[in-house]
């Protein structure tokens, strides 16, 4: 290996990238769009459900209970005094998402009964919704229950304690999250694209017929692309801090050590691709499917993995991002060490290699 | 309108923002004549073929093509003439057959008319056993004479050719040509463009375009014989060197 | 009309020539219906918890007891030593660490209510706050099952008064959000499908030069344009259905409403995705750029249709942004059809939406494509 030969191979392909400004553009504008979004907008947390009531009991107490609805941010009451039947036609008409329905007994059975019932008739078509309702009116009795009986009616308590990201935000969920998707996406992508590109045009053999070893055509290759992504790394991190005051709790070497590992693999798999993929078209499309998708969905980015059915739970094992996600959100918010996650960190470099290894093989059979 | 004729052009400009391709150009190609186009590439060549068949719009000038303003009588153009492109434009995945049901549909030609002109294009074609495989399976000389027939399908009283021969073999272009003076001997009025020298022998009439302009326009022999040359080649290298 | 006839016919030779094309039509539903519908869950479930039981008692086994038989938890383990607890919960071994403190039992009964210690793992804050429910409704029924039969318990105690709700959840009674996020699916294929074909499809004719050729015959633009919409909408209604189809085959998901509206709407839907497709492919010059536009416009779609974020959690302005998007619309349209089996008058302003952007996308297609190529 010479440098001086791998130095020009660099230099040629950084002015490749920065020729083209709309690529570009869209590298360093995606990330940042993409947290905004994110960061702002993703929250499954609901506030402002709407609520009807059917209030058969008019009493003192029974106002007393729906006042207990309404005087929280999570519950609007838009309708007082429908017909039952009315329930159906509301809900389809997505008017309300709930109906309290309060029985003509209500003051009286809170006398004689030691538990009185309501009932809530939930339009729950969106199971979150559904479950979200549930919870908050649970609330809701529980502090009707306080005052009725001028104490807590529980006889054990409860004391959460919430660790690593006490508001729960969900900011601090997806940033991580955000860079482990860029990271995998520009450094696979792109070096699937460019390589493909000069195959395609024919520039790769031009390189391969001169003294130019291939390690040092992919070195040269894709170094570029590891500083793109690092520094795309870097700006989402900052963002990050600046916009959300996303914690960063562990070391931001040992960050910056792994993120090595999981661009390591990204490149792998970039090359992997661009062995096997004929045109940049293809290229593309197969690096698209192949990083966006799993990622998104099967990392645990979004949606937790435990909740899957098993075959997608294994699939998700070979998914990079995976330990990637637990590698990074660990060291961000929880602030741990390698001790903790050296079997992810060793997890992705054997995903790695062998990616590696395929691309090695199948450049070679299809070069020689 | 009836003229003699085919088309007849006038101060024909198209800028694309600053850069003229086509600057005033002038001209006038009689009935059933071949008619020539030489240049090098990027001389304007299909930048005036396309104005002519209503593809682009001219930035100013006028044209009639078959009696008919191409500023302002398209539509009218598009039924009387017949266009095939450099780039080779049939339907790869198509096969031949239906590659022809296609072009005859498109040019409004009846159910009957299309299924002969089918049996008689293959028939002419040799085209036989070929006729239901795909049409990327074709030779690229065949290919080329089957696009040609296509483009006729409807009769047109003009054809425009714009580089029809590109990258074909020295045998096949023969062929082609041969195929060219039957089209101009039916009455057709042939407007072809081309870069290779020794096809410019073949037309009645050609005009050489350097740079936007017409800088020479005349009979093969005439040109000959008013620059001194021997073939057409020397003549261009002369006449496009000069300026 | 009979040029459009010639035209619609050699699409469809074009789109069943290849075996490739019928693939995509099976295959990527197939696959987006399995994975999509099976990964995309707001259920939290197999949550995994470690415990310190320091009484040791029938009182703090029963309560264990509880979670040993809920769906929602699995129990990874238990820890004497408290300090050794946060090691769980860093590692990821658990989500969940509960402490049951000593005494439990003894203070139970005394009224001196006892406070179980939870550790929450927040990071995931969505999932950390579901757990949190389904913990509050454990302990309810814990403490339900003791006033109820614990003999040890005071009068007093068994004197409490209490309003309790008690929830009917209709259309999904057993809160499955795969019911909620499968008919999004649907819509998501459809537009992938219609918006990458299209775009992509008028293009590779302008790239082969068959465009050209098409443009010097007397066909004029909007026939051309109808040439395509026609093979291409006739292409996503069978996609709908082989999706519909799918979606029943693996979760048993079927239409509640009328199958008919729900194809009625999804035509006008389709008139927008081929609307924006061929204004894709007046913008693009190769298939490449095409699919890369397309692809963009796809993925702003999809975040901002109310599909993985309800539009209500959304900040005002991107509440906004969101009533641009047809996509927006038509998800609530099959959800409501599916699921509610909501009529055609209670989707009015929805399908006024649609009709709206349809028309608007298509006219807009058509003018820039004469423009570009008349």
């Amino acid at each position: 290996m010479k440098l001086r030969r791998i130095i020009s191979i660099i230099i040629k392909e950084y002015t490749h990238i920065f020729r083209d400004w709309r690529s570009l553009l869209i590298i360093i504008l995606m990330p940042v769009l993409m947290i905004i979004l994110y960061g702002y907008a993703i929250t499954l947390d609901m506030k402002n459900l709407t609520f009807a009531v059917i209030d058969d009991a008019k009493t003192p107490e029974s106002r007393e209970l729906i006042r207990g609805f309404t005087e929280n941010r999570f519950f609007v009451l838009k309708y007082t005094d429908i017909k039952r039947n009315e329930i159906e036609s509301l809900f389809k008409k997505r008017a309300v998402q709930m109906a309290l329905v309060i029985p003509e007994d209500f003051s009286e059975s809170l006398i004689s009964n030691r538990i009185t019932k309501v009932q809530l008739i939930v339009d729950a078509a969106d199971s979150n919704i559904g479950t979200f309702i549930n919870n908050y009116s649970n609330r809701v009795a529980q502090l009707f229950n306080e005052k009725l009986n001028r104490r807590s009616p529980g006889i054990l308590g409860l004391e959460p304690r919430i660790l690593y990201n006490p508001d729960m935000k969900s900011a601090n969920f997806f940033v991580p999250g955000l860079v482990a998707l860029i990271l995998l996406l520009i450094c696979s992508l792109l070096t699937s694209i460019t390589i493909t590109r000069e195959k395609e045009t024919g520039t790769l053999e031009q390189i391969l017929v001169s003294p130019v070893h291939p390690i040092e055509i992919v070195v040269g290759k894709v170094v570029p692309y590891i500083t793109l992504g690092f520094f795309n790394g870097i700006i989402i991190i900052v963002f990050a801090r600046l916009l959300f005051k996303v914690p960063i709790n562990g070391s931001l070497s040992l960050i910056a050590i792994l993120s090595l590992i999981y661009i390591f693999v990204a490149l792998s798999f970039g090359l992997m691709i661009s062995a096997v993929a004929k045109t940049q078209q293809i290229a593309m499309l197969a690096t698209l499917m192949a990083t966006v998708l799993p990622t998104i969905m099967l990392s645990g980015f979004i949606f937790p993995i435990a909740s899957m059915p098993l075959p997608l739970q294994y699939i998700s094992k070979v998914v990079p991002a995976t330990y990637f996600l637990i590698i990074i959100r660990g060291i961000m918010l929880k602030g741990i060490g390698l001790a903790e996650l050296w079997q992810h960190a060793a997890a992705l470099s054997g995903i790695g290699l062998f990616m590696l290894s395929i691309a090695t093989i199948r450049f070679k059979t299809t070069l020689e | 309108m009836e003229t003699d004729k085919a088309v007849s052009v006038s101060k024909l400009s198209r800028h694309f923002g600053k850069f003229i391709a086509v600057d005033e150009i002038s001209f006038e190609v009689n009935r059933g004549e071949i008619f020539g186009f030489l240049g090098a590439n990027g001389a304007g060549k299909t930048t005036a073929i396309k104005m002519l068949c209503g593809l682009l719009k001219p930035t100013s000038g006028e044209a009639t093509v078959a009696g008919f303003s191409i500023n302002s009588e398209t539509a009218k153009i598009k039924k009387n003439i017949g266009y095939m492109s450099q780039k080779f434009s049939l339907y790869d995945d198509l096969t031949v057959k239906e590659n022809i049901e296609f072009y005859g549909g498109i040019y409004g030609l009846s159910r009957e008319k299309i299924s002969g002109k089918t049996d008689q294009l293959i028939s002419e074609l040799n085209l036989d056993k070929m006729k239901n495989s795909l049409t990327k399976s074709l030779p690229l000389g065949w290919k080329q004479r089957l696009a040609l027939s296509t483009s006729l399908l409807h009769d047109p009283s003009i054809i425009f050719l714009d580089e029809p021969t590109g990258g074909v073999d020295p045998i096949s272009r023969r062929n082609f040509w041969r195929i060219i003076y039957e089209i101009a001997g039916s009455g057709k009025t042939v407007f072809v463009t081309t870069h290779y020298m020794d096809e410019a022998e073949y037309c009645n009439r050609i005009s050489i375009m350097h740079k936007g302009k017409i800088i020479e326009l005349g009979t093969p022999t005439g040109l000959k014989q008013k620059y001194n040359k021997t073939t057409m080649q020397d003549i261009f290298i002369h006449i496009v060197g000069r300026n | 009309m009979r040029q459009i006839f010639y035209l619609v016919q050699k699409e469809f030779r074009q789109i069943f020539r290849d075996f490739s094309m019928v693939r995509i039509l099976f295959v990527v539903p197939l696959i987006q219906i399995f994975i999509l519908g099976n990964a995309i869950t707001t259920d939290v479930k197999n949550i995994k918890i470690v415990f310190q039981d320091q009484d040791k008692t029938p009182y703090s086994r029963e309560f264990i007891n509880r979670f040993v038989h809920s769906k929602y938890f699995k129990i990874t383990g238990f820890e004497e030593d408290y300090t050794r607890l946060s090691s769980y919960l860093d590692s990821g071994k658990a989500s969940l660490a509960i402490v049951i403190p000593r005494h439990f039992q003894r203070d139970i009964v005394l009224q001196k209510k006892p406070d179980i210690q939870l550790l929450v793992d927040g990071v995931d804050g969505n999932s950390a706050g579901v757990s949190l429910g389904y913990i509050t409704d454990i302990v309810q029924q814990y403490q339900e099952r003791l006033i109820e039969y614990s003999p040890d318990l005071s009068l007093q105690v068994k004197n409490i008064r209490r309003v309790e709700t008690e929830p009917r959840f209709w259309f999904n009674p057993n809160l499955e959000s795969k019911l909620y996020i499968v008919p999004g699916i649907i819509a998501l294929i459809l537009l992938i499908i219609t918006l990458f074909l299209t775009s992509m499809g008028i293009v590779r004719e302008k790239e082969i030069g068959t465009l050209e050729q098409l443009m010097v015959t007397p066909i004029r633009s909007y026939q051309l344009v109808i040439g395509k919409i026609i093979p291409f909408s006739i292409l996503g209604m069978l996609e709908i259905m082989i999706s519909m189809g799918f979606v029943y085959l693996i979760f048993g998901i079927g239409v509640k409403g009328s199958l008919l509206l729900l194809l009625f709407e999804s035509s006008i839907f389709i008139i927008s995705t081929l609307g924006l497709g061929i204004f894709i492919s007046t913008i693009s010059d190769t298939q490449q750029q095409a699919l890369f536009v397309a692809w963009f416009f796809m993925i702003f779609a999809i975040l901002l249709s109310g599909f993985f974020i309800p539009i209500a959690n959304m900040p005002p302005v991107i509440q906004h942004i969101t009533r641009l998007n047809p996509l927006r619309y038509y998800i609530v349209i099959l959800r409501e059809i599916y699921l509610k089996g909501t009529t055609f008058k209670d989707l009015i302003p929805e399908t006024l939406a649609m009709v709206t952007f349809s028309t608007c996308l298509f006219f807009a297609a058509v003018m820039r494509f004469r423009k570009k190529l008349g």
